[in-house]
């Protein structure tokens, strides 16, 4: 049986969860199983009606008042009791920041391997799982020899555009046993430090900023692009460090992640912590004056240039 | 108060990395072998942790690897200032998260450490769940990408990063292993003193082979791009030709 | 003629003993600090010592150089009238005692041709600096300094009372009183020069006359990775010490700011500032511990910011070596521990890979002949060209190659070459650098001779060295090879187009080397409608990158990075030329964002570059 688990992140399912939906769908397709879909933790509630719309097996909710908070003790035990009750082959989930936080503590409790990060899977024999390794320069593919596993999922490795509607065949609810001393931590409500009302998840069109305009003083002229094209200006990580941008304008594994019609990057590099945050973009069009860029790897259109000289221009097209 | 750090040798960012000829690993002859940059951060945080806290506490670090590849983490641990060193000897290639971090807890049971630090995670194989499994088996409280520390007694608070510049503080009690994001403060460099006087410091080797792993390479290989990539060039002006068309045409998001 | 009583003229020996006792008093004491600091005084070559003493004090070159050639004119002035006025002032106060030295008619003859005009000279010299000081305020001098009023007043009281008494105005009290004021101004001198800059007057000649030939002139810091824990506890309590060459530029620095106003990295808003930061800070730390242990009190921010160009020692008038970033971030590194960020991975390139960059693969190294024994020359690379840190500069050394190679002469690269460590030694690393050192030394000691196209690697390769090992080859710089190439007639260059062509002097090369003249042999025979930017030649305006700063440039703070291409840009020229790869990468930076709209873009060359275009 394939377990998909749903992620709550402030009252919406995780957009990783998902993608992980959609690949635990492909799962059970390719290796002919059933699939269930757990919902459980923060305000099941919230996410129960968006759930209900994915196709599967079961839907399986799972409600507590001390996993109303996230915590890695309380999240870890619940889902290692759903785990041991229901002994699924694979649990599959997205790659976020909470599934790194907690779901290694399940592959410890219950001796289970935890195969983390995967961005494609082939069933053909195996099934095998592929990884990038050494910042991206290499891929490796892993076997299980265990009976069990857990799987997290890169963002875009699967896409929730395959997500198949429909609902699931039938809706349980798992009894959580918990009592205080299985939670030992004490979590305060989650914060933003410099709040917007900026969404770049919603964003349709985005003009990203990186190192490569140089200077701060370069930065009206990409802003003025981005008011050209109506589109919403986001940057690597680099340009926040250094005070050009506020943090959440970032893009990245620590930023945001985002899947826009178009992204559209000036002066970025394509490192790997900043490709992850949108690789999943429909259309990427770079530029960048240097031309092993590794940005230029999932472009689809490589504009290899200095970026100094063409925005001006672009813009003054645009603004006719 | 005893506080080990976990730190990891890894190929340094410009090495070349080629696969080798068994086709499951990478070719090591070649490689330059440094500190796993996040690890520095974790030996730095407790570094000040002991600063501040005094008394008789004292930091360890600990690293776990082959020989050749990994003794300068440790001599660079001691020189920057811990106060000796646990060095397990694993001439095998193991990449198995759990794996490893069974040899970590076997081997680190008996020190009963009030903390575990570790960096997020490797830039090698890029995991992050060592020192997650190691709080698990050691039976300690655990959290990850702590961005900021507070050590209040016996409990530890920690600020956690979340995605897209979202926060959460977490209060934990000793022990507990906890994972260090890149940025929490600024590493120290090794003074003239700690660097000659790394040599004075303990270290202990432990020898271990380990048990086979859950989960292993099947093979490594060279990604490929399948992605077709229309190349745009030439002078400024007939690049921003180009990209109207392709914006009003092609893409039309523009009209 | 005055009489003088018993009563006065013990008054007037209490006065001056009072006078001269207090003066030397705070003399020894400050002499006593002096002689605690590290190293020897240098007296070598003492015939070239005595006449940088004349050519500086005596003909004021220094003083009177450049902006400020009128201000040092004035001084000049009152500097001579001190001289002259010597004779006057003994037979002043000899006159006390009914023992003047001059006769009346002697004295009246030095009164016409001496006296009288420099007393207006000095005045006039006196009067010039005050309005200069306190009514123009130029930011160097710094805020309102009560000694320079008080000296001002003196000075120019002593011109008045020696013209009233030349002239005989006054008669009977009268009289008396001017010769009284005259003296107690005299005296007065002697309670005020101690402990305030115009102890110049009497420790700058001896300053110039030690000052150290090489700039700069940090002493070497060996370590010996085997040394004791106390030999190594000696080390570290040295690095907090100045050497007796810096505790007397310390008490000899007379405040003109002078080297702040050149220094790049105050003029690009940096907080750098060498008269207070290098110098002045000091001074009262040295006083109250009556040592020379005050490197902790330099200011640490304002030590990295150093590009360590010497612009500040080269123009000091009294002989002082400025810079300190030396000894205060190898104070930071090595007792310390504490390196920014931006740096630490740049050290550990080192460490680990024997390069800046961290590189493994070099596309020159490959492509170059190997040395071998039978070949002229050694072509040393440097990380820079090594591993393309400007790829533009790749082109420029296969330039000189190509030079080489119409010349006829044989040359190779060392496959092992690391990197000289400049960054290393700048930053203070001594540990990094010494790694480098040694294992650089024992290749080159088997070779004769070297050039290279980076003056960071030369100023090591063949300076720095020297201090720690014997240095058995000899480097020259390229433009060196250049020029002797086109002397020796192995190479000739045909004047090329008529576009406007000027030479920025790379520090390392005009200050360090003390070489300006070779480029210039070169681009002049290139280029006829060559021309000087100015502050040119050994007034050389830094580029930016020196003192390891080329690793922190993208950091995004301040503009000591921008200012000489700023400059290059203003000068309107076709093309610039340089002799130092460094300088041609933060040429081609900084010209490029610049340069402002409808202007052209200068184009950047190396000195290589200009005249392989143009050989014959």
């Amino acid at each position: 049986m394939i377990l998909v688990v749903l992620e709550n992140q402030r009252g919406k399912i995780h957009p990783f969860s998902i993608e992980a939906v959609a690949a635990g769908q492909k799962f059970a397709e390719k290796l002919n199983c059933e699939l269930s879909i757990l919902c459980f933790g923060e305000k099941v509630d919230e996410l129960k009606s968006q759930a209900q719309s994915f196709k599967a097996n079961k839907l399986i909710l799972a409600q507590h008042a001390m996993i109303d908070t996230y915590s890695a003790d309380g999240y870890s035990k619940v889902l290692s009791d759903v785990i041991s009750e229901l002994s699924p082959k694979y649990v599959l989930m997205g790659h976020s920041y909470m599934v790194r936080d907690f779901l290694p503590r399940v592959s410890a409790k219950l001796n289970i391997p935890f195969v983390s990060d995967i961005v494609s899977v082939d069933f053909n024999g195996g099934p095998h799982f592929s990884k990038q390794v050494f910042n991206a320069k290499l891929a490796t593919s892993i076997e299980v020899s265990a009976e069990q596993s857990l799987l997290s999922f890169q963002s875009a490795a699967f896409s929730s555009d395959d997500l198949k509607e429909g609902g699931p065949d039938t809706e349980v609810q798992f009894n959580v046993e918990l009592s205080d001393h299985d939670i030992k931590s004490q979590s305060e409500p989650e914060f933003q430090e410099s709040s917007s009302g900026v969404d770049l998840t919603a964003a349709e069109l985005i003009v990203s900023i990186g190192r490569g305009i140089e200077s701060e003083d370069n930065l009206p002229t990409m802003q003025s692009l981005a008011d050209a094209m109506g589109a919403e200006v986001a940057s690597s990580r680099p340009v926040v460090d250094m005070g050009w941008l506020p943090p959440y304008r970032q893009v990245g594994s620590s930023g945001q992640v985002v899947s826009p019609k178009l992204y559209f990057s000036l002066g970025v590099s394509g490192a790997i912590q900043h490709v992850v945050g949108m690789k999943g973009s429909k259309n990427i069009l770079a530029i960048n004056k240097d031309e092993d860029a590794p940005i230029f790897e999932i472009a689809d259109y490589a504009v290899i240039g200095d970026v100094l000289e063409i925005v001006p221009k672009l813009t003054e097209e645009l603004n006719k | 108060m005893k506080i080990a750090v976990l730190t990891k040798a890894i190929p340094s960012y410009e090495s070349s990395i080629r696969v080798d000829s068994s086709g499951k690993w990478i070719d090591e002859a070649v490689v330059n072998y440094v500190v796993n940059e996040s690890d520095s951060y974790a030996l730095e945080e407790a570094l000040q942790i002991k600063e501040n806290v005094g008394g008789d506490s004292e930091v360890v670090v600990v690293t776990l690897g082959s020989e050749a590849n990994t003794s300068k983490v440790i001599k660079d641990g001691l020189a920057k200032g811990a106060d000796r060193g646990i060095f397990i000897k694993n001439e095998s290639t193991t990449t198995d998260p759990l794996t490893v971090a069974k040899l970590f807890a076997d081997n680190l049971q008996s020190e009963n450490f009030d903390l575990i630090f570790s960096g997020l995670q490797s830039d090698d194989m890029g995991s992050g769940q060592t020192g997650v499994l190691i709080g698990e088996l050691l039976e300690m409280s655990t959290a990850t990408l702590a961005i900021e520390t507070q050590v209040e007694g016996d409990r530890i608070k920690v600020k956690r990063e979340l995605e897209s510049g979202w926060f959460q503080w977490v209060s934990l009690p000793f022990p507990s292993s906890i994972s260090i994001q890149s940025g929490i403060n600024e590493p120290r460099y090794p003074s003239l003193k700690g660097i000659m006087g790394a040599k004075r410091k303990e270290l202990n080797t432990l020898e271990v082979s380990p048990a086979n792993q859950s989960q292993s390479f099947v093979n490594l290989y060279i990604p490929k791009n399948e992605k077709v990539t229309e190349k745009i060039e030439g002078d400024v002006d007939s690049i921003v030709v180009k990209i109207m068309d392709i914006l009003k045409n092609k893409l039309k998001v523009i009209s | 003629m005055m009489q003088f009583s018993i009563v006065e003229q013990i008054a007037l020996v209490v006065f001056l003993l009072s006078g001269i006792s207090f003066f030397l008093y705070h003399l020894l004491i400050r002499l006593k600090i002096v002689l605690k600091g590290k190293s020897n005084f240098s007296i070598d070559e003492l015939p070239k010592r005595i006449k940088r003493v004349f050519d500086e004090v005596i003909l004021h070159k220094k003083v009177a150089s450049g902006k400020r050639k009128s201000a040092g004119i004035l001084h000049a002035l009152v500097m001579y009238g001190f001289i002259f006025f010597g004779l006057i002032t003994i037979n002043h106060f000899g006159m006390a005692f009914g023992l003047p030295i001059f006769s009346d008619s002697i004295k009246h003859t030095y009164f016409l041709f001496f006296g009288a005009p420099w007393a207006i000279l000095c005045s006039i010299g006196i009067l010039g600096l005050a309005y200069r000081r306190f009514v123009i305020k130029p930011e160097a001098l710094g805020k309102f300094s009560s000694t320079s009023a008080i000296v001002s007043v003196f000075i120019v009281t002593l011109m008045v009372t020696y013209l009233i008494d030349e002239f005989h105005i006054l008669s009977g009290t009268a009289e008396k009183f001017n010769w009284w004021l005259h003296s107690g101004v005299i005296g007065g001198f002697l309670f005020l020069i101690p402990q305030s800059k115009h102890m110049h007057l009497v420790l700058s000649p001896f300053n110039i006359f030690l000052r150290p030939f090489e700039v700069p002139s940090h002493g070497a810091i060996p370590i010996d990775m085997e040394a004791s824990e106390e030999e190594l506890d000696n080390l570290l309590l040295d690095l907090s010490r100045l050497s007796k060459d810096q505790a007397l530029d310390i008490f000899t620095c007379v405040e003109c700011g002078r080297c702040t106003d050149v220094c790049p990295a105050n003029r690009g808003g940096g907080i750098l500032d060498p008269k207070y930061h290098f110098i002045l800070d000091l001074k009262n730390p040295m006083l109250e511990s009556g040592d020379v242990d005050v490197v902790d009190k330099i200011n640490v921010e304002a030590g990295w910011e150093c590009t360590t160009c010497q612009a500040c020692t080269e123009v000091c008038p009294v002989g002082n070596h400025v810079e300190k970033a030396d000894e205060i971030r190898s104070f930071q590194v090595l007792a310390e521990g504490d390196v920014p960020q931006e740096y630490q991975k740049l050290l550990r390139n080192l460490q680990e890979t024997g390069n800046t960059e961290g590189s493994s693969a070099s596309e020159l190294l490959n492509e170059l002949p190997v040395y071998t024994a039978d070949k002229e020359l050694v072509l040393w690379l440097g990380c820079f060209a090594k591993h393309a840190m400007d790829p533009n500069f790749v082109s420029s050394v296969r330039n000189f190659v190509k030079i080489l190679e119409s010349a006829g002469v044989t040359y190779g690269v060392l496959s092992n070459e690391q990197c000289s460590g400049d960054p290393a030694n700048k930053l203070g690393d001594k540990l990094t650098y010494q790694l480098l050192m040694d294992q650089n030394v024992e290749e080159l000691n088997k070779v004769k001779n070297v050039t290279t196209m980076c003056p960071h690697c030369v100023v090591n390769l063949q300076k720095e060295y020297k201090k720690y090992h014997e240095i058995k080859y000899e480097v020259k710089h390229h433009t060196q090879v250049i020029s002797e190439l086109l002397e020796e007639g192995r190479i000739s260059i045909n004047p090329g187009s008529l576009e406007k062509v000027t030479y920025h002097d790379p520090c390392n090369l005009s200050r360090t080397l003390d070489e300006v003249s070779a480029p210039r042999n070169a681009i002049k025979a290139a280029a006829p409608e060559f021309f000087e930017l100015d502050e040119s030649g050994k007034e050389t305006l830094c580029c930016g990158a020196g003192g390891a700063l080329w690793w922190k440039k993208d950091s995004g703070e301040g503009r000591t990075h921008l200012l000489r291409a700023e400059q290059v840009i203003e000068s309107k020229a076709d093309t610039v030329v340089t002799g130092c790869n460094f300088c041609y990468g933060m040429m081609n930076q900084g010209i490029g964002p610049l340069t402002p709209e409808g202007q052209e873009e200068i184009k950047v060359k190396d000195v290589a570059d200009i005249v392989a275009e143009n050989l014959s």
